[in-house]
């Protein structure tokens, strides 16, 4: 079982797509750590290689090179079945898209993931009432997403990556569709879920969401270029920090 | 002109871009049509046949036969030349029934001793080698096809061997293997087929014991006055004349010939006609599942189109054209096939001439109404939805949003993951669920009425395996080969409707593969959105397929496990041919798919 240490890992990593002289190196030999509950926020010019980064980070795509470990396990070499195991327990994905499922209410939504990990119907039933809860949308557990504005839906996603207590939570441009008033709702949550010692890594453009991270890594042509450890919290600051307050 | 030319390119665009799709919507309407214009084809087909090789052959109008060969029997047939009406005569002649053997078989036959030259009456059309001599035999040519015999193979009849010297068609019998008319002394025939020798070669047969019937070819003035000869001949009717008290002579106008030759396509019709049905409800299903598959490309198209200025009409041409071109064009290849088939399955004996078959102005009308409907009914909805559209929402949203069944959300959460994947597929698209389980149903339909007719027992001719009932081995090569089409048509909709499915659901199944989904597990849901409805589609199709065949009398009904074992058949087949294209889905990257739903 994992215990205390860095939950992400990356050595060497690359990943490279097209061949010849159509080749695109997403992602160049980067290597980063991860400490448990650490918020990581990850930023750069778009086409930069975040998102292919944070898709690496969750198993979603495999690197051409190098290593990815995720809690002591190393996961580039896993099969597509253990891999999908793997981000049933230990990672949850916060999209700028939302990608939630059109035809199921938000309740639904979230219980999906405890169902797929072999919950009962009764308890992911349970979890998901406590996450939306969580989240400020019990009222709006039988809505479907259409019936939602953009936050809430951002926030039933959050909820939904939080479905299996994962280890780690990755989000690419959480606050990307979202206007300044949700932004707002999504950043309290995340910044509470730093609090809780959850561990985030979120890709972003907005200064607003790097602003609360722990650490900023920035990003260009697919290096890191720059590795900042963000001093004290801005916890109680976080209005202030947005530009909302008073 | 600018217009019908931006169609024009539009569409062949549109299918050079999809060559599967164009070549699947073909192959289904093609099928249907071809077996619809065959079915049509049936009707009047054989009676046409007749007419034409009575044509050709300057067949009787009337043949009289008696068994026997004595001089009260022969005076009887003699007296009919005088007959009123009575125009020409060709005979009397005589019939032998006998065992024949050609190419190590043996099968029963009438020898009719038959003049070197014809006489004016029945004038067998030979359609390779020559007519009799003495020493060579001429074989009718639906008989020489069911021995496999050739011009050069020899015949032996009553220990005597003869060369075929040719092969010939008449209109004065009946086809293979009718062509007795009637059995010896008189009483019903066992069937057998027809064989002339030369009068004097048929002398081997004299000597020894075998039956005769005498017979005589009559032509009238009126041929349509054939069935009243009867009544109006002492011969024919002993009761009036007390000379012919002890003969019995037995009278067959053209026309009773005519209608006996039918009889060995009275069930095609319908197998042909029914079958053509199931097979355009297949077309309709498979070209509905390939339409829904594209409405979302599609529809975006159409946003394309009216963001560029295009009317409403000239996007509703470029939807419609291309499917009703490929409609009009799979109509004219099943009418080529139907024609070329045609001879083969209206003649199935090769006992008549074949020469002038092809599809008639209605039958062509038919099937165009039909291949034209079948595009029309599957494309009309979604062209339709993508009209109505707005522009943007055209470029930007799914075109036909998926359904929420709460109940059966709820239903699948306490299920296994494959189950409840499945279920929420099916869930979303209800519709194509139901198109799948009718797929089957028609499917196992036409397997039931072909394990059916098979489960009959066949009512053979003694002394003739090869004859063993023409007609029912002609009803089961149509009823095989309607059901290998069926299947063939079904495994291919099965297919298109994994693959529209798989298609549609990338997105959410991304999702869900994020949440931990493994692949397996995405494969066994989509083969399972399919196995659910396959099972009471293929329960359904059981009985009516029973329905179907059933006819009151005396039915013989097919063993309960081959009607279980199509069934499960159909299950197994369906969980092999939706894995393969679930299988191919999945192996989509995850965050491809996600970034090209978010762009």
């Amino acid at each position: 079982m994992y215990e205390f240490g860095d939950v992400l890992r990356v050595r060497g990593v690359c990943r490279e797509y097209g061949r010849g002289e159509s080749l695109v190196r997403a992602v160049d030999e980067v290597d980063m750590e991860v400490p448990e509950g650490q918020m990581l926020a990850v930023m750069g010019p778009s086409g930069c290689g975040k998102s292919t980064l944070l898709h690496l980070l969750g198993g979603l795509e495999r690197p051409t090179d190098g290593e990815v470990w995720l809690a002591g396990r190393r996961i580039d070499t896993l099969s597509e079945r253990a891999l999908a195991r793997l981000r049933r327990g230990s990672v949850g994905f916060v999209f700028q898209a939302f990608h939630l499922v059109e035809e199921l209410s938000a309740a639904e939504n979230v219980e999906l993931p405890a169902l797929l990990a072999g919950c009962s119907a009764r308890a992911a039933r349970h979890r998901a009432a406590v996450l939306l809860e969580r989240v400020g949308l019990a009222d709006r557990a039988r809505h479907l997403p259409s019936e939602l504005s953009g936050g809430q839906r951002q926030r039933v996603a959050i909820a939904r990556a939080l479905a299996n207590e994962p280890l780690v939570l990755l989000a690419d441009e959480p606050t990307g569709n979202l206007d300044t008033a949700a932004t707002l709702d999504v950043l309290r949550l995340f910044e509470d879920l730093r609090c809780a010692g959850q561990t985030l890594v979120i890709v972003t453009h907005d200064e607003r969401v790097a602003a609360i991270a722990d650490r900023l890594v920035s990003m260009r042509d697919g290096m890191f270029v720059d590795d900042i450890r963000l001093a004290g919290s801005t916890t109680g600051r976080l209005d202030g920090l947005i530009g909302l307050e008073g | 002109m600018g217009r019908i030319l931006l169609v024009f390119r539009l569409v062949s665009a549109d299918m050079r871009r999809h060559p599967a799709q164009v070549a699947m919507l073909l192959v289904a309407i093609t099928a249907a049509t071809a077996t619809l214009a065959l079915g049509l084809s049936m009707h009047g087909a054989t009676d046409a046949l007749y007419r034409q090789t009575r044509e050709a052959t300057a067949g009787p109008d009337v043949v009289a036969l008696s068994p026997g060969t004595d001089r009260t029997t022969i005076t009887a047939l003699e007296s009919l030349e005088h007959a009123p009406g009575v125009v020409a005569h060709s005979g009397p002649y005589r019939q032998f029934y006998t065992k024949l053997t050609a190419r190590g078989s043996t099968a029963s036959a009438v020898v009719q001793g038959a003049d070197v030259t014809p006489g004016p009456v029945d004038r067998p059309l030979v359609t390779s080698g020559s007519w009799v001599r003495p020493g060579g035999a001429v074989v009718e040519r639906g008989f020489a096809t069911a021995l496999d015999a050739g011009l050069g193979d020899h015949i032996t009849v009553a220990g005597r061997s003869f060369p075929i010297v040719g092969i010939a068609v008449t209109a004065a019998h009946e086809v293979y293997p009718w062509a007795p008319m009637i059995g010896p002394g008189g009483g019903p025939s066992d069937g057998g087929g027809l064989v002339w020798l030369a009068e004097r070669d048929t002398r081997a047969l004299e000597s020894t014991d075998f039956p005769v019937t005498s017979f005589i070819y009559l032509k009238l003035r009126d041929p349509d006055t054939a069935r009243e000869l009867r009544l109006r001949n002492p011969a024919i009717a002993p009761a009036m004349d007390p000379a012919f008290a002890d003969t019995w002579v037995n009278f067959r106008a053209w026309q009773h010939i005519a209608e006996q030759d039918s009889v060995i396509l009275r069930n095609s019709q319908p197998i042909l006609v029914i079958g053509s049905w199931l097979l355009s409800f297949l077309a309709v299903a498979g070209v509905a599942a390939l339409a829904a598959g594209r409405a979302a490309k599609q529809t975006r198209r159409v946003g394309l189109l009216k963001a560029v200025g295009a009317t409403p009409g000239l996007i509703a041409a470029v939807l419609l054209a291309e499917y009703l071109t490929l409609a009009l064009l799979a109509d004219a290849l099943g009418l080529t096939i139907a024609r070329l088939v045609e001879p083969a399955v209206i003649n199935p004996s090769g006992s008549l001439i074949t020469t002038a078959t092809g599809p008639t102005g209605g039958t062509v009308a038919v099937t165009t109404v039909v291949a034209l409907a079948v595009a029309a009914l599957t494309t009309l909805g979604p062209t339709l939805r993508a009209l109505r559209s707005g522009t943007i929402s055209a470029l930007t949203d799914p075109a036909h949003r998926p359904q929420r069944r709460a109940w059966l959300t709820r239903l699948s959460a306490l299920l296994p993951t494959p189950l409840l994947l499945g279920l929420r597929l099916i869930a979303r698209r209800p519709g194509r669920a139901v198109l799948h389980g009718c797929n089957i149903t028609t499917t196992l339909i036409a397997i039931t009425a072909l394990l059916m007719i098979y489960a009959q027992p066949v009512t053979g001719y003694p002394g003739s395996p090869m004859a063993n009932d023409q007609r029912t081995a002609q009803e089961r090569h149509l009823l095989l080969a309607v059901t290998v089409v069926v299947i063939a048509l079904a495994i291919v909709n099965t297919i298109t409707i994994t693959w529209t499915t798989a298609l549609e659901a990338r997105p959410t199944m991304a999702i869900a593969r994020t949440l931990g989904a493994t692949p397996g597990q995405i494969t066994a849901g989509l083969s399972t959105a399919q196995l659910v409805p396959t099972l009471p589609g293929a329960i359904t199709g059981i009985p009516l397929g029973l329905i179907l065949v059933y006819s009151p009398g005396k039915v013989t009904m097919p063993p309960a496990w081959w009607l279980l074992g199509a069934a499960l058949a159909a299950v197994l087949a369906t969980a092999v041919l939706t894995a393969i294209p679930a299988r191919i889905a999945v192996r989509r990257s995850v965050a491809q798919t996600l970034s090209a739903e978010s762009a």
